[in-house]
């Protein structure tokens, strides 16, 4: 067996299986918790107030902007070239296919190129303010730093493979890949998941006090 | 045929076959402007390559300028550049760099702070000035160090990790390079605008230069920034702005549609990268190794009162006299 075949084949198994049930298991267990009952009559509805609470946070208001623009910018700019280069790289949508039969019209390679130059600058910029803010500096700990290296290093490595000239580099860029997926659910990563969740908690009971910040 | 006839046809035959003839040995190439063949008529061959080789358009039927030019001689000019010179010349000069600045290390040491650290703090750089540098910074080290394995990886790397390998790494290489070049176009415009108040050259450098910075003893005055400073922060802009260009073209090649100008533009891209990055390790080396507490003012936004006082005082002096006019007016 090949070092490719391996990583896209019983590698690659293991880690799906691990991110998928390791994500499900983090959902699950945040929708089973009990939270301690509110017996106050509320204000407003508390359903209203976390749907508020989702969209509202989607971009700075109030007079946080100026402290906020940094990193919702760059961050903006990570997730959003981000998701543009995972889901519509016309090599991600072959290997979608390959999988799951499902196809869409990818970006064609200039656009992939832009996407992934906005994402890889987002990211190394919202790195940056990691290790050079100070109060960022304070509360960012080791699991902040490894999930953004094996993210960049997963990037890194799609890059390095856009020649498509080896099967090494797809190989490389596979087990970047896996060993994020392998990461994932068992980090702060698992944000792309739980963000909405937080957000309507949070949303809910002040809605319910007939206030969403 | 009677026997007599037969007969003088085979004296024909061998008599022919017996006088030399026109040979070619295998092989036979050109050489000092003689081709083989003869096989023009009226144009020798000699004549034909001479022209072929001054790489004049010709006629053609379809509207291609490039395709006119049947071999563009010019194209060896620009791998023996390439090949000779830039890769030589580039090469002693980030060796003898890397030499330099370990034997100043060896004989200097680190350069510490006069007097041990006070203690106090005083904000040097911007946290969007220090964004802006270590964007600059990673865009360095990513294109510096791919930048190296395709000029120089061919002389070394196929013998540590074989042709395939080094085919797979220059390939990667490649990629990464033409992929992060217009984040370094954008990041150095950053850079320009975030650095460039207090990199005018003033009359107090000229102090600095004759005491040559204090590197060799003594105490070299300066404002916010040192004549060295200042001379670091034009030539990146410079560089970077030959580098950028260069880039545009070499990234673009249908830009230009010039093979010519392709020539130059990378000649001109790998000269400018390797005094950047010769240029560069010294600035490396003197920000993290060989001056205490200089890169703090790049981490944390902040130096120590002493070495402010040691590299930029007359900075000190102005920060210090700001602070005592805003506690007198408070």
């Amino acid at each position: 067996m090949s070092f490719l075949e391996f990583t896209e084949g019983p590698l690659w198994y293991v880690a799906l299986v691990v991110f998928s049930v390791g994500v499900a298991w983090n959902i699950i267990g945040i929708l089973a918790m009990r939270v301690r009952g509110d017996s106050a009559v509320p204000r407003k509805s508390p359903v209203a107030g976390g749907i508020k609470a989702i969209f509202l946070h989607m971009a700075p208001h109030g007079g946080f902007f100026s402290r906020t623009a940094y990193h919702v910018i760059v961050g903006y700019l990570f997730h959003l070239g981000l998701f543009a280069l995972l889901l519509f790289g016309s090599f991600h949508v072959a290997f979608i296919k390959e999988w799951t039969g499902l196809s869409w019209t990818p970006l064609p390679r200039w656009g992939f190129i832009i996407a992934s130059e906005v994402a890889f600058a987002g990211l190394i910029l919202m790195w940056i303010r990691r290790w050079t803010d100070p109060i960022t500096r304070q509360i960012s700990d080791r699991d902040d730093h490894i999930g953004t290296g094996l993210t960049m290093l997963a990037m890194l490595t799609g890059c390095f493979a856009l020649g498509e000239a080896s099967d090494g580099l797809r190989a490389v860029h596979m087990l970047s890949v896996e060993l994020l997926m392998l990461y994932f659910p068992f980090s702060r990563l698992m944000h792309a998941f739980t963000f909405i969740f937080s957000r309507y908690f949070m949303g809910a009971a002040y809605g319910k006090r007939g206030y969403v910040p | 045929m009677s026997i007599r006839s037969f007969l003088l046809l085979l004296a024909l035959v061998l008599g022919a076959a017996a006088l030399p003839g026109p040979t070619l040995a295998a092989g036979e190439g050109a050489t000092a402007g003689q081709v083989p063949g003869e096989s023009l008529g009226n144009t020798s061959d000699a004549d034909f390559w001479r022209a072929v080789r001054e790489g004049q358009p010709q006629t053609i039927s379809i509207p291609d300028r490039e395709a006119a030019v049947l071999i563009q001689s010019e194209g060896e000019n620009w791998r023996n550049i390439r090949n000779g010179p830039i890769s030589t010349i580039g090469g002693w000069l980030l060796v003898g760099v890397i030499i330099l600045v370990s034997l100043y290390f060896a004989i200097r040491g680190r350069i510490r702070i006069t007097g041990g650290r006070s203690g106090k703090r005083i904000q040097r750089f911007t946290q969007m000035q220090r964004v802006g540098h270590w964007f600059v910074a990673s865009m360095f080290i990513l294109l510096g160090s791919s930048g190296l394995v395709l000029l120089y990886g061919r002389y070394g790397l196929p013998y540590l990790i074989g042709k395939d390998g080094f085919a797979t790494l220059a390939s990667a290489s490649l990629q990464a390079h033409n992929l992060f070049g217009p984040l370094f176009i954008a990041s150095i415009v950053v850079l320009f605008f975030t650095f460039v108040k207090g990199n005018w050259l003033s009359r107090d450098d000229i102090g600095w230069i004759a005491k040559l910075g204090g590197f060799f003893g003594g105490h070299a005055s300066s404002r916010f920034y040192n004549f060295g400073e200042k001379n670091w922060f034009w030539m990146s802009m410079s560089l970077g702005l030959i580098l950028s260009v260069s880039g545009i073209i070499l990234d673009f090649p249908a830009l230009l549609e010039d093979r010519y100008a392709q020539q130059l533009a990378h000649i001109g891209h790998a000269a400018s990268a390797l005094v950047f990055i010769s240029v560069g390790l010294g600035h490396i080396y003197l920000g993290v190794f060989g001056v205490e507490g200089a890169v703090e003012g790049m981490t944390t936004g902040t130096v120590d009162a002493n070495w402010a006082k040691d590299h930029h005082d007359l900075w000190y002096e102005e920060v210090m006299a700001d602070e005592a006019a805003k506690a007198g007016g408070e």
